[in-house]
């Protein structure tokens, strides 16, 4: 399976983690998923951090705000496809805390962004269990 | 009859179906009605021991079930109920280097 990001939502979700740097950012991709399983992310938005303490490492989304997001969805016949968040001065790879405080019902894109610009992503599809999240094939526009 | 809006992920569970109605005077008896309904579900709502799973809140119109009263939650004709994870995480910390 593929997740493919288009150019608009891809500006916001960079934007958003050069933003927030040297903090972690979060939000919310809406799209659609095809019948051979590849997703595409047509619109994504920011969604506060709410984590309390040191959002340099951490992040956590406010239910209400994914509540939100899922009648933004329905209302323009989108899907909540995935939800990304950054790691900055880190690897964009789905640490032991991510894993654990994730679901497996949605892709986790990650955005490493090293000394305030964006380096690179990848995505992650968490189990059933939270045991394991295998990274699945990310495309994103390359200027 | 409450509506329940089945996330995008779990309507493979639900027959497609994005909204599900079900009958039940409080919220334990819809989240019971709907996973009757649809067996497939309740593994994906809840865990071996039939407690919901950590990720799951339930969001009776606008307000989180867990400060009302939970599965006791009395629902009437035309409420709406969510299902919503939590979501959280963090890049590596220090005991994981």
């Amino acid at each position: 399976m593929m997740l493919t990001i288009e150019q608009a939502p891809w500006d916001v979700m960079v934007a958003h983690a050069e933003a927030t740097y040297p903090n972690e950012c979060c939000g919310v991709m809406l799209g659609s998923k095809a019948k051979d399983g590849n997703k595409t992310i047509v619109e994504a938005f920011a969604v506060e951090n709410v984590y309390v303490g040191k959002q340099e490492d951490r992040y956590e989304i406010r239910p209400e705000d994914l509540l939100a997001a899922e009648r933004a969805a329905r209302a323009k016949k989108l899907d909540i496809i995935g939800i990304f968040h950054s790691h900055p001065d880190c690897d964009a790879y789905f640490s032991k805390t991510d894993l654990e405080n994730s679901c497996p019902w949605y892709s986790f894109v990650v955005l490493s962004i090293q000394k305030g610009k964006f380096d690179h992503a990848g995505s992650f599809l968490p189990n059933f269990d939270l045991t394991e999240a295998p990274p699945e094939e990310l495309i994103w526009p390359k200027f | 009859m409450a509506k329940i809006l089945i996330p995008t992920p779990l309507r493979q569970f639900s027959g497609e179906n994005d909204t599900v109605e079900v009958a039940g005077t409080t919220v334990g008896e819809a989240l019971a009605a709907l996973t009757a309904q649809y067996t497939d579900l309740r593994k994906h709502l809840y865990n071996d021991a039939g407690v919901m799973r950590s990720f799951v809140n339930v969001y009776l119109n606008d307000e989180d079930v867990r400060y009302l009263g939970k599965d006791a939650t009395p629902l009437k004709d035309g409420d709406t109920l969510s299902i919503v994870p939590s979501i959280a995480g963090g890049r590596v910390v220090s005991f994981e280097r």
